[in-house]
């Protein structure tokens, strides 16, 4: 060591607590910010990747699992304006009871809906699939585009039953190219909303950003004109 | 089939200045209330207005009414300024408004000539009796954007939907297209169209009345007769815009002068 040289006089204990703390006080303001920014931006672009949330839940379980996989109902058996009208419409307390005045007896689902059904009340559901104001999404015209007698599947580009919207051209799998379909309203949900009948809570799969529909317009010859969504 | 270019006919001989297309419009397009203070703040939302002009000295006034709506210009000043995009022509002749795309700069309304944008300066509020009035199929403006007369695109687009559904073409003035002033206006003094089919409505009543010149070009040199004749003129013709909207001057017989504002 050589005399008259800078030394770094060790700093006294309390100093050094000082220190950390107020280090650990800003790398976790850091953090929190860091987060924050990282799901305004992702959910910006995509799904958000951090707090993306998990499937809501509802006033009742109502398991798709059951009712389309296992009894077979077809969508529009409840959500009949499906393919009349703009919205997909949810069913009347009614429609279940139709069945569930008979079964599911002990249950305490289904003892909920009898007794929303008694007080002649309605199932406050939590929406899912929300559109913004400025976007008017009409269901009939969607679901007719897509369903009936397709006569020439073009491209098959998913084997597997996971049907994407920018394929909506394809839209039962495992079809040969140039076969001739017969695609009821029903099979085309899930181009949207993901294959419900096996979701135990029915979930958003897709972002139903602008982008995401616009690039199915664009693959499906629809008009991109703004005035056809936004009025 | 060509696409279509929507127009409107004003026949202001007809019109009684009786508001009830202003009040249509008001209920159509989800257009909040306008109070008296909106209106001594010169900041009403009216898509359509009826201009009264007094006429003659007193024991002789007359009130001359126009019907003011958006004209929707095929050369419109309010689309070039916006630097958003949110104003523009589409293949169907209509300067659309894209409430989505809107930043409220507000130099589409200073570049409009007929005073027919509006610009949303409070955050628009009904009284609850109304609240469920609203039209679901228009979306609900919020503060800080503009909006203006859409010739009611909802009812086109509804029109169109469904006459695709049912693989029939669109009536020539169907009640379902019209737009709601069109369907309100109790003398029929509004006439909506498409300006692209000779056949329409619009379009006879455009060649009688506006002759081959189209854009109001119809000058003396065929005689005073001609020129009585014809009737069509649009809004503030002088500046070019190409107005869709047809005007048809009041002819007032009695005073043997034709009013042209």
């Amino acid at each position: 060591m050589i005399p008259g040289d800078f030394q770094f006089s060790k700093p006294p204990k309390n100093k050094l607590i000082l220190l950390g703390v107020l280090g650990s006080i800003g790398f976790i303001v850091f953090a929190v910010i860091a987060l924050i920014a990282t799901f305004h931006i992702s959910s910006w672009i995509d799904k958000p990747i951090v707090f993306a949330g998990e499937a809501p839940d509802q006033p009742i379980e109502f398991p798709h699992t059951i009712h389309v996989q296992e009894l077979g109902l077809d969508c529009t058996f409840c959500h009949t304006n499906v393919t009349k009208g703009a919205s997909a419409s949810i069913p009347a307390v009614n429609l279940c009871m139709s069945c569930h005045t008979q079964l599911g007896d002990g249950s305490t689902e289904i003892e909920k809906l009898r007794e929303i059904h008694a007080k002649k009340d309605v199932i406050q559901w939590t929406r899912v699939h929300r559109m913004p104001d400025h976007v008017r999404f009409i269901h009939e015209a969607h679901v007719k585009r897509f369903s009936g007698t397709r006569l020439v599947v073009e491209k098959i580009t998913d084997s597997t039953n996971q049907i994407r919207l920018t394929e909506a051209k394809t839209i039962k799998a495992g079809a040969k190219i140039g076969e001739t379909l017969d695609i009821a309203a029903s099979g085309t949900c899930s181009i949207c909303h993901g294959d419900v009948s096996k979701m135990h809570k029915v979930e958003q799969v897709r972002t139903l950003k602008m982008s995401d529909c616009v690039d199915c317009h664009r693959e499906n010859d629809a008009p991109t004109d703004c005035t056809t969504c936004h009025y | 089939m060509a696409n279509p270019s929507w127009g409107m006919v004003i026949d202001n001989d007809k019109c009684t200045g009786c508001n009830a297309c202003v009040i249509a419009c008001q209920s159509e397009n989800n257009i909040p209330i306008n109070e008296e203070d909106h209106f001594t703040q010169r900041r009403p939302i009216q898509w359509i207005r009826i201009e009264r002009y007094w006429e003659g000295e007193f024991p002789n006034v007359k009130a001359r009414f126009i019907p003011v709506l958006c004209q929707h210009c095929a050369d419109a000043p309010c689309e070039p300024v916006c630097p958003v995009y949110a104003t523009y022509h589409n293949d169907q002749g209509l300067n659309v408004q894209v409430y989505n795309r809107c930043i409220g700069t507000r130099f589409c309304a200073n570049g409009c000539p007929y005073q027919v944008r509006h610009f949303n300066f409070w955050e628009p509020e009904w009284p609850d009796s109304l609240e469920n009035q609203l039209n679901p199929d228009v979306t609900v403006r919020t503060r800080g954007i503009m909006e203006k007369c859409t010739f009611c695109v909802q009812r086109i687009q509804r029109t169109k939907r469904e006459s695709e559904k049912n693989n029939t073409s669109i009536k020539d003035g169907d009640r379902q297209l019209n737009p709601a002033c069109v369907n309100g206006c109790a003398t029929d003094a509004l006439v909506f169209g498409d300006f692209n089919n000779p056949e329409s409505k619009v379009s006879k009543m455009k060649k009688k009345e506006l002759g081959h010149g189209g854009h109001g070009d119809h000058s003396d040199h065929d005689g005073h007769k001609e020129h009585d004749e014809k009737r069509g003129y649009h809004l503030l013709e002088e500046y070019g815009t190409h107005p869709s909207v047809v005007y048809l001057k009041k002819v007032d017989y009695e005073s043997k002068t034709v009013e042209k504002h």
